[in-house]
């Protein structure tokens, strides 16, 4: 029975499943080095005995991996199984980006980094008891990246309601994102689609199509489980139709019956795969069934990998340090409102936002990735774009511990003096200190409007007496913000900074995500930048250049004419 | 082998001057020399050759003699052809950029290790001289280990929960915020850092944190913490054993702290 269940499954994934690529390897024998170096490197955050409670753990979100219930969201492998060795090893080479799981390439040996393997398996026995080997994804049907793939992969986005936890265009704002959590009953948020660098396991198109055939053990993100999700025992036409059927306010009983056919179908499908699964006996053709079966929810994965390819840009913009600065550009006339189409032809400068650690309380889990900024100026006015991204439009909350009240904000911070000179004293960065910092505080909850702020200090702020014209409009869509203010270059009031042309001020930004318990000192910021109303470039760069061209010319052929001149003079 | 004029020798000179002073020399201590002090060299170098080529009448000559050549010469006509138009278009090129180059921010020097102050302190509570305070707990190393390991396993925590997310886990100052933070969080496996100072030019530092450096290490710039607000003396003390159990390194133990 055991021999048969076995050769069946090895027909079954011989097509579909390739087992143990070349380059995998498998974790030598645990051993008293590798108990030496977790408890050296890993134990402060995952445990001494592997359950995830280390003396770090407590400020982390998501958590260390409880490694006692051997699940695993990294894995080349198929749901519901483990994870391979090699899984294991690349996971803990390169880590986990958009968590605190640091890589260890730098600091560990490859010896050490298998003994490791070989340790953290032993905190959960199914790597013993389990002999046969988990079953690898394929990438072998790579269906790859192409209009049309994306396409169908954007249809299967909205059908398959990755939109309710990823939102619209997948900036992880989906109306359960706040619901979520993880298997051991921690929040989580569903990944920013936009933003790749975040994502735990890659993001390269074979990467993310693993996240999907595999699941993402012990987080709410459904995969592929021999269950229902892609529709799984449908063809793709058959899933369209159901789902274009399911969302008629009204059925007729002709389409009531044709959408029980589907349930059916699927019903069918998920009892041979589970039949499989446990080992019992099917036919012929069922595999056949289980075989077509398996291999759309491949090409669907493949598709969905590169539509989620398609909604993020490269890799990570560059933060705007050294002469990649914020430069504001020269217009005539009316500044852009925050709608205009102009503002498309300018590209934002990045400025990458950290969790604010320096001030009790602090913030060790930052939900806000970074503000993207844009800046027009005229003779006598200037206007910003902020854009960032927020997983939740949050007006007013509770916090529960504290009762304050969470909102979303924004802050831009500017020195009130400019310092003259590169050595001059900034005021401190974090909104002040000896030397005042001018603030524009935006909050979600009075979206027109933007107060004008002097910090001597996080907790030391006052609201000017005088508030300048600042003219405000925002907008929140689809999981981003957007805000547009506008101010005159000069005011009069002495607590505001001052601008012109060429100078070079230092900028900075504090934000904060209600949602996330963001509130006073609680939030991410930035480090000291820079920003300049970029000078119109003069026009003296087409007069010079040719004259002095010219100039040459003359003197080279004067030089000829003198040394000539010379010559039949000796002779 | 044709001998070298004396013109392409100097031409050699001047450009490989230069090439050392902006690529050789820069590269060696690794930040780029400002375009003035090129610019101040080699002037001298240009004044040097002068005086060298004009020493003797025949040698000046000598000097001269292609540029002559090219100048007039009917066998030189392709060069003097090629001048014509290459030296007006340099000229034009450089002017340009020049000119229509924009303006970068000054970059803001900083010294990351200024003098400390004379007096180590805790919160208004004076500690000592700086030269003379040690870590009370470092004794336990040779006195007793169990002890020891127990203040090294403090300091690891203490770690752990408030400096890795910018010193990082392997504390080479590469923690998942520190790649935003300019200044960069300080490496402790760099070897020019816990070897080059005592005990209590770290205690200093971890007490007083960015605001407390001196206007030479840009203190409104700085992110790192002021630890005297959070961490007791003992804590502090703690975390410096950790530090320099983990690296290897062993901090200096007398003299002058900087
Ligand atoms: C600073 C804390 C920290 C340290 C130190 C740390 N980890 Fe992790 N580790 C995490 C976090 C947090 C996660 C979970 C991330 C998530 O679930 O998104 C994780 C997850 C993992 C996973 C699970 C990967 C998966 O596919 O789900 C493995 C394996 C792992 N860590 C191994 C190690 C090893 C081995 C070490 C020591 C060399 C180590 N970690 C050190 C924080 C840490
Ligand atoms: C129930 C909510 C939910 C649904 C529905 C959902 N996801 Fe997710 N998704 C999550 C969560 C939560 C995470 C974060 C997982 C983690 O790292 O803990 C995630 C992570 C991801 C990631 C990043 C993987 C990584 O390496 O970090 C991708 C890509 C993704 N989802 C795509 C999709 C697609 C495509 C669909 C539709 C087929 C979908 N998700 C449906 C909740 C969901
Ligand atoms: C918010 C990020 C941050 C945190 C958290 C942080 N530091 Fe720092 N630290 C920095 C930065 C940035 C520097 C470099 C700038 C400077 O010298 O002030 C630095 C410098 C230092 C220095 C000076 C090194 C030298 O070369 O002189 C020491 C010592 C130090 N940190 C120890 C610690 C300890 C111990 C902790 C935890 C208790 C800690 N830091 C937490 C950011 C941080």
């Amino acid at each position: 029975m055991r021999i048969r269940t076995i050769a069946l499954l090895l027909i079954l994934f011989g097509t579909l499943a390739v087992f143990s690529p070349a380059d995998a390897q498998n974790a030598p024998e645990a051993s008293e080095r590798g108990k030496e170096v977790y408890e050296d490197s890993c134990a402060h955050c995952h445990g001494v005995e592997g359950r995830g409670d280390g003396s770090a753990a407590e400020n982390l979100l998501p958590r260390p991996r409880d490694f006692t219930r051997g699940l695993y969201k990294i894995r080349s492998t198929e749901a519901g199984q483990l994870p391979t060795d090699q899984d294991l090893f690349d996971i803990i080479t390169e880590g986990m980006p958009g968590s605190s799981m640091p890589e260890w390439e730098t600091a560990l040996s490859t010896d050490d980094r298998w003994q490791l393997v070989a340790y953290i398996k032993t905190f959960y026995p199914g790597f013993k008891e389990n002999e046969t080997p988990p079953k690898q994804i394929t990438l072998a049907g790579k269906i790859s990246y192409a209009e049309q793939s994306v396409e169908i992969g954007k249809e299967l986005y909205v059908e398959l309601g990755c939109v309710e936890c990823h939102g619209n265009v997948g900036r992880g704002d989906g109306t359960s994102a706040p619901t979520l959590e993880d298997s051991w009953g921690f929040q989580t948020w569903p990944a920013n689609l936009t933003q790749g660098w975040t994502f735990r396991g890659g993001y390269d198109t074979e990467d993310i199509f693993k996240r999907f055939i595999g699941g993402i053990a012990g987080s709410p993100m459904p995969a592929f489980e021999g269950d229902s999700f892609l529709n799984f025992g449908l063809t793709a036409e058959e899933s369209k139709r159901l789902i274009e059927l399911e969302n008629r306010d009204e059925m007729t009983e002709a389409e009531e019956e044709e959408s029980g056919k589907f349930y059916e179908k699927m019903d069918a499908a998920v009892d041979i795969a589970l039949t499989i699964q446990e080992g019992g006996e099917v036919s012929a053709a069922d595999i056949q069934t289980y075989n077509d079966a398996m291999k759309i929810v491949y090409e669907k994965s493949w598709h969905l990998a590169n539509y989620v390819k398609s909604l993020m840009p490269e890799k990570r913009p560059e933060p705007a340090i050294g002469n990649n600065v914020l430069r504001s550009q020269y217009v005539q006339g009316a500044l852009p409102a925050i709608d205009d189409a102009v503002w498309e032809t300018f590209e934002a400068r990045y400025f990458p936002l950290v969790g604010q650690v320096v001030i009790e309380p602090r913030q060790f889990n930052p939900t806000i990735d970074g503000v993207h900024v844009k800046s027009f100026y005229n003779d006598t006015e200037v206007a910003f774009l902020f854009i960032w991204d927020d997983r939740t439009h949050t007006t007013d909350e509770t916090d529960e511990n504290t009762g304050k009240t969470l909102e979303d904000a924004l802050a831009v911070q500017f020195p009130v003096k400019v310092p003259q000179g590169p050595t001059a004293p900034k005021p401190y960065f974090l909104w002040g200190g000896r030397l005042p910092v001018y603030l524009w505080h935006w909050k979600a909850s009075m979206p027109e409007q933007v107060t004008e702020l002097t910090a001597k200090g996080i907790n030391n702020a006052e609201v000017q007496e005088v508030q300048g014209e600042l003219e405000v409009q925002s907008d929140y869509t689809d999981g981003q913000y957007k805000l547009w203010v506008k101010r005159a270059l000069k005011t009069e009031d002495k607590k505001d900074l001052q601008l012109e042309p060429s100078v070079f001020v230092p900028i900075a930004f504090s934000a904060w995500d209600g949602s996330n318990g963001d509130v006073d000192t609680k939030r991410t910021m930035t480090s000291w930048y820079t920003f300049v109303l970029e000078p119109v470039p003069s026009s003296r760069r087409f007069v010079y250049p040719p004259l002095i061209a010219i100039l040459s010319v003359g003197l080279l052929f004067g030089l000829r004419a003198f040394v000539q001149r010379r010559n039949s003079e000796e002779v | 082998m044709k001998k070298l004029s004396l013109f392409t020798i100097c031409l050699i000179i001047l450009i490989g001057s230069w090439v050392f002073l902006r690529f050789v020399v820069g590269g060696i201590i690794s930040v780029p020399i400002p375009s003035s002090v090129i610019a101040m060299y080699m002037g001298l170098i240009v004044i040097a050759i002068l005086v060298h080529i004009s020493v003797e009448d025949s040698q000046f000559r000598e000097f001269l003699r292609p540029i002559h050549e090219t100048l007039v010469e009917d066998r030189r006509r392709i060069h003097r052809r090629v001048l014509v138009v290459l030296i007006p278009l340099f000229l034009l090129g450089y002017t340009y950029s020049i000119i229509a180059q924009r303006a970068n921010p000054p970059g803001s020097p900083r010294d990351a290790h200024p003098s400390p102050p004379l007096e180590l302190t805790y919160k208004d509570e004076v500690i000592g001289t700086m030269q003379d305070v040690v870590n009370p707990y470092r004794h336990y190393e040779k006195d007793d280990p169990e002890e020891f390991k127990a203040h090294v396993e403090n300091g690891r925590r203490v770690y752990h929960q408030n400096c890795f997310v910018c010193h990082g886990d392997h504390l080479d100052g590469q923690g998942h915020f520190a790649p935003y933070l300019q200044p960069l969080p300080a490496n402790f496996q760099d070897p020019g850092i816990i070897p080059n100072f005592q005990e209590s030019f770290f205690f200093w530092r971890i007490a007083k944190g960015g605001p407390g450096l001196p206007a030479a290490g840009t203190p409104w710039d700085s992110a790192m913490p002021i630890w005297e607000d959070t961490l007791t003396k003992e804590e502090i003390w703690d975390v410096i054993l950790f530090l320099s159990d983990y690296t290897g390194y062993q901090p200096r133990t007398f003299g002058e702290a900087h």
